[in-house]
């Protein structure tokens, strides 16, 4: 399969803090790449040079084959990555519908095509009942699935999804681990960062394991789960 | 005494109308860019400016020069935008260094405007005909309700702009998250440019309807304009224009309606009555935003 997203050496510094210590990483088109990590190991940070918001110190960020490294996140976007935040960034004085609709402005398409679209993929999210409804009006699950939508609107070939199951209902967990699992299913790279490990081995063909900014694992889900290096991460001993 | 009060309620609305167009602009720009700018009330008056040069100089009549000086501003707005942000986005600080920076600029722009002008008042001799209306037992110039008319044909069409289109959807969606909406594709420095420009226009259009319905303005009125957009835009709500919008016309009448009921040195600190006790009960204004960094 081609590979989609790589990073080669990526590195980030705040002053004498090495946020991202030489990350080496790379996901096909269909396959799931779980990353976990105790909180401060680099996870988000490293999301974060890979979209463009953060401009790296070091190394170099590639979306199928072609470098991306320092492009504004505009730029990144277009080239086919959507993300998620932890903590849902979506437009709270806005209806849902209009929070769809941001990604896909510069679209060559109708108002009325892409409002058809918006509409599609609310239904599979299960949020068209709410679709003239502001953002700040839903729950903390239903703003993850709004964003993970609004994430799929222009669809992107690459989705990094950071902490997609983060207080989120178990019920409402399992109805986004199925979106996930289709997402994957359509042929996109999926980069996703979690603390719920059962979430991330159901999930992941391959998982990496941060700590401290570097890779300390990689591999299957059963080489990271009996991983000493892992282990010790993430309970100290 | 009802007349009086009648009086005061019509020329609210008027004088609240502009004091609207002068907190929106000011508050699309602090929304989108996090820029604080206290140049915004010089731009206001170089719009008198450009309205007295098009009258005196080319015989253009003030109502003309709203669409001319709209145009001519946004140009000058759209490439002042390329000048001036991107070095401030470069320091540690952008808002406040955006602060500073523009205090320099209204120095220097009520500099300019003194060097052209002089430091005498000017007043755009032009009359409607007729000269004034009548409603009901109120006499309002026409020139005032051309104002208004103005006014509110511009808030309409920007809260349609807004709320109706895609770039303006765009536009409050960066209001609400600058950084979020990047990663979705948008190019924050184009849309910036845009809303940079959209504010100067709107200000070099309320400076053309602040020389139609004030007697009189000089090169240094333009830091009452600033005060007065500072007012509007703390009491709608930071970011928010629709509050701007609906705090305008709410502070022109409260202003208009304090010189009826008070003496009139009481009657101007009624602004900064407002400004201090929206900061202390309300922060985030009538209809405002929370900000996340």
């Amino acid at each position: 399969m081609s590979i989609a997203i790589e990073t080669r050496g990526l590195t980030k510094r705040f002053g004498g803090l090495v946020a991202v210590d030489g990350v080496d990483l790379r996901a096909a088109a269909g396959e799931t790449l779980g990353i976990i990590g105790v909180n401060g190991a680099g996870k988000t940070t490293l999301m974060n040079c890979i979209c463009g918001l953060y401009r790296p110190d070091d190394g170099d960020v590639f979306i199928a084959g072609e470098r991306v490294t320092g492009q504004p996140p505009h730029v990144v976007a277009h080239r086919g990555i959507g993300r998620t935040f932890q903590v849902p960034r979506v437009f709270r004085k806005m209806s849902l519908i209009d929070n769809l609709l941001v990604p896909v402005l510069d679209r060559k398409a109708s108002d009325a095509e892409l409002i058809g679209r918006a509409e599609a993929m609310l239904e599979r999210m299960q949020l068209i009942e709410l679709r003239h409804n502001h953002a700040e009006e839903l729950s903390g699950g239903q703003q993850k699935l709004l964003e993970m939508a609004r994430m799929l609107m222009p669809d992107p070939s690459i989705v990094m999804l950071d902490e997609p199951f983060a207080g989120v209902h178990p019920v409402l967990c399992k109805f986004m681990i199925e979106r996930i699992e289709e997402t994957a299913r359509a042929g996109k790279a999926v980069l996703l960062i979690s603390h719920d490990l059962t979430s991330i081995y159901r999930l992941s063909t391959r998982v990496i394991a941060l700590n401290q900014g570097r890779i300390i694992a990689e591999g299957g889900v059963d080489d990271i789960r009996g991983n000493p290096a892992v282990i010790e991460a993430y309970l100290g001993t | 005494m009802e007349l009086l009060i009648l009086n005061g309620l019509v020329n609210g609305l008027i004088v609240g109308g502009i004091y609207a167009l002068v907190g929106v602009s000011l508050t699309l720009l602090y929304g989108v860019l996090r820029v604080v700018n206290f140049a915004h009330g010089e731009f206001v008056i170089a719009g008198s400016f450009f309205a007295f040069v098009l009258f005196s100089s080319l015989g253009v009549a003030p109502l003309y020069a709203v669409p001319l000086a709209g145009v001519a501003f946004f140009a000058a707005g759209w490439g002042l935008y390329y000048v001036l942000i991107p070095r401030l986005a470069r320091s540690d600080d952008p808002e406040l260094m955006s602060f500073l920076m523009f205090y320099g600029v209204s120095i220097a722009a009520a500099a300019l405007m003194l060097l052209l002008f002089d430091a005498d008042s000017r007043t755009i001799d032009y009359s409607f005909t007729p000269v004034s209306v009548q409603i009901g037992p109120v006499y309002v110039s026409t020139a005032r309700l051309v104002a208004l008319a103005i006014t509110v044909v511009i808030s309409i069409a920007l809260a349609l702009f807004l709320y109706r289109t895609l770039p303006g959807k765009a536009l409050r969606a960066a209001i609400m998250n600058p950084e979020a909406i990047q990663i979705m594709g948008v190019d924050i420095v184009r849309l910036s440019a845009f809303a940079f420009a959209l504010a100067t226009g709107l200000a070099g259009i309320t400076g053309v309807l602040v020389a139609l319905v004030f007697p009189a303005f000089n090169a240094f009125s333009g830091t009452e304009y600033t005060i007065i957009a500072f007012i509007v835009v703390v009491l709608g709500g930071l970011g928010n224009p629709v509050g701007a919008l609906l705090a305008g016309v709410l502070f022109g009448l409260t202003e208009q309606m304090a010189t009826v009921f008070l003496p009139q040195a009481m009657a101007q600190i009624v602004g900064f009555v407002i400004l201090v006790g929206t900061i202390f009960l309300r922060p985030s204004g009538i209809l405002g935003v929370r900000f996340r960094k």
